[in-house]
């Protein structure tokens, strides 16, 4: 019993060393951004894309790469970020004009956009919360299937509810609110929030019931509760990437928020490696470098006098053949399932 | 103080895995549960530990009923136990594998990490404290669901098949450990175990099952000259 009393003196640094996977995560963004700035128009939007798609990564991340469940539920949340923006944000004579039917409580908002971002992620957080109670319950594959199914739902919903979403037809007139500087800055929110998350107690339990759900209840772990947690906090960082690219593109379409996009963002996940944070973000923009690059060469890139260029479709068919070559050689990622650490290997033990 | 199982009944379709078993661990002993492979030694401990719910018959600590209670509540409540294949948490470290059972006993992050190393000291496993659990060889391995367990600090430790797969020093070793637990933890402690020797090192009580119910309970130097237990034991066993 005593043994459990006494304990041996922190040592000095560890908790400086625990924030360098943080901080070089941070430093990466900022270069990405810094970089940016200095590029054309067009390439600078490509790079608030690949951000906004890091912030949905990473929210994916926070329920997938913790629980180890698959959630295929991105799609929803970033429509659900996405709708609530633009019904809050929007002017009220826009509103009157493609949302007719909106009922005279939203119809009279007109927030500011990082109100209605915000709110994004809190409507998704909700729905989340409320769904998630019986999702949870269920184990691996099923609730896979579950997230599947609310992805689906979502999208015949918003694709249905004329009055409130506009059903098929899209929504214009967003502030185009999302420039470099706010991409970076959500990006490293989203970031700094994913850690947080991981060092806390719940999802070190919720890291455990991954590895082993029938080892993790004999040790008194309430799987349960910390995959709703960790599912609520995800959807809230997906639906603030849902609420920034409607903010980018200025318009929402409930046909950009289905399978695709669930895809990619998976694919990013798994590229990078879905069981650390490091991994989330590389495979965000790893994916999102080479889905550049594959795009220039499908337009054709002029190479001395030669022109370049790939036949259209071939991109798509690279891009699974690099998530195949991922799954077959290195299934852990790019990342390995590691934080960048900068230290000697793990297993040789820090305290001699 | 005790983790008493009552009259408890449990079936596998057509199979009678458990037939009446009471069975009870009193805080401060060493009991054996021994029986034959299949005898439904393992089917008990999950009743204990709330695994498996019995078709009949009751679990009680200190006489209150736990039958209804879902797993995750029985470490909260002083009843902890292990696997026969010991079940790490694979991809996390040692540590980490301590850590998150300290954390559910209310440690913050900072003072698990600080707990594990004083609990892996006390098994010896200092210097794996930062191994991927994966990468631990057996014996390693059930120490550190040992020092897991220990971690939940158990009043009732249910150990299922601790010394399965290592050599006779491990074992040795084991027996020590085992002894040393019971004072420094102040627990009752259920071993299941086929180690014979083992066993009349440890146990001042066991009890023994085969096909599912009750033999015998009684001091392991009774249990040895019961005809009845060798014939089943040996006839059993092949
Ligand atoms: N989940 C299950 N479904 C069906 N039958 C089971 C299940 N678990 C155990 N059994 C059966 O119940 C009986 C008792 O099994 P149990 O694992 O409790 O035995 P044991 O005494 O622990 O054996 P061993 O020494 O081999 O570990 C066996 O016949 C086994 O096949
Ligand atoms: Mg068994």
């Amino acid at each position: 019993m005593d043994l459990l009393a006494k304990s041996s003196p922190n040592r000095i640094g560890d908790r400086r060393k625990r924030l360098i996977p943080l901080v070089s995560l941070i430093v990466i963004v900022v270069l990405v951004g810094l970089a940016a700035s200095q590029g054309a128009i067009v390439m600078q939007r490509r790079v608030i894309l690949a951000l906004i798609y890091l912030v949905a990564v990473v929210g994916l991340y926070i329920f997938v790469g913790n629980s180890g469940v698959l959630s295929f539920a991105s799609s929803a949340f970033m429509a659900i970020g996405a709708y609530t923006t633009a019904i809050v944000t929007m002017a009220p004579n826009m509103k009157s004009t493609f949302l007719p039917d909106l009922p005279a409580f939203l119809a009279i908002q007109h927030m500011p956009p990082l109100a209605g971002i915000m709110l994004g992620g809190f409507m998704a957080a909700l729905i989340a919360a409320v769904i998630g109670a019986p999702l949870m319950r269920l184990s691996g594959i099923s609730a896979g299937i579950a997230t599947l199914s609310l992805m689906v739902i979502v999208y015949i919903v918003f694709g249905n509810w004329d009055s409130v979403t506009g059903g098929q037809r899209s929504l214009m007139g967003l502030v185009g609110y999302v420039k470099l500087p706010q991409a970076t800055l959500f990006a490293i929110g989203a970031i700094v929030i994913a850690f947080i998350y991981q060092e806390s107690r719940g999802a070190l339990m919720l890291r455990a019931s991954r590895e082993d759900p029938v080892a993790a209840a004999a040790s008194g772990i309430r799987i349960t509760r910390h995959r709703w947690i960790a599912f609520v906090l995800s959807a809230f960082v997906t639906g603030i990437a849902g609420a920034l690219f409607a903010h980018l593109q200025g318009t929402v379409r409930i046909e950009s928020f289905y399978l695709s996009l669930t895809f990619l963002l998976l694919a990013m996940l798994i590229v990078g490696g879905s069981q650390s944070l490091a991994g989330a973000v590389m495979g965000a923009l790893a994916l999102s470098l080479l889905g550049e690059i594959l795009r220039q060469l499908e337009r054709g890139v002029p190479i001395l006098q030669f022109d370049l260029k790939i036949p259209g479709g071939l991109g798509d068919i690279v891009m699974a053949l690099c998530l195949l070559l991922i799954l077959m050689f290195r299934p852990l990622g790019l990342a390995g399932g590691r934080e960048l650490t900068f230290s000697r290997n793990r297993t040789s033990g820090d305290n001699g | 103080m005790a983790l008493s199982a009552q009259s408890v009944n449990v079936r596998f379709g057509g199979v009678r895995a458990v037939t009446d078993v009471s069975l009870r661990l009193d805080q401060g002993e060493i009991l054996g549960l021994v029986g034959p492979n299949g005898a439904g030694k393992t089917t008990l401990v999950n009743v204990l530990s709330g695994f498996q719910r019995p078709a009949e018959g009751d679990v009680q600590i200190d006489g209150q009923s736990v039958r209804a209670q879902p797993p995750h509540w029985f470490p909260a409540n002083g009843v902890v136990r292990t696997f026969q294949s010991v079940r790490l948490f694979m991809g996390l470290t040692v540590s980490e594998n301590i850590e998150a059972a300290l954390t559910v006993a209310g440690y913050s992050r900072r003072s698990a990490r600080a707990k594990a190393g004083d609990l892996l000291d006390y098994l010896g496993l200092a210097e794996r404290r930062d191994t991927i659990a994966s990468a631990l060889n057996y014996s390693d391995e059930r120490r550190v669901g040992i020092a897991r367990a220990l971690a939940l600090n158990p009043r009732f430790l249910l150990m299922d098949e601790p010394a399965a797969g290592m050599n006779a020093a491990e074992v040795d070793e084991l027996g020590v450990l085992i002894h040393a637990i019971r004072k420094d933890f102040g627990c009752g402690v259920l071993v299941i175990e086929h180690n014979m020797r083992l066993i009349s090192d440890l146990c001042e009580r066991l009890h023994v099952i085969v096909q599912g119910a009750t033999l015998a309970v009684g001091a392991p130097e009774d249990i040895w000259g019961l005809p009845e237990f060798r014939s089943a034991y040996l006839g059993a066993t092949s």
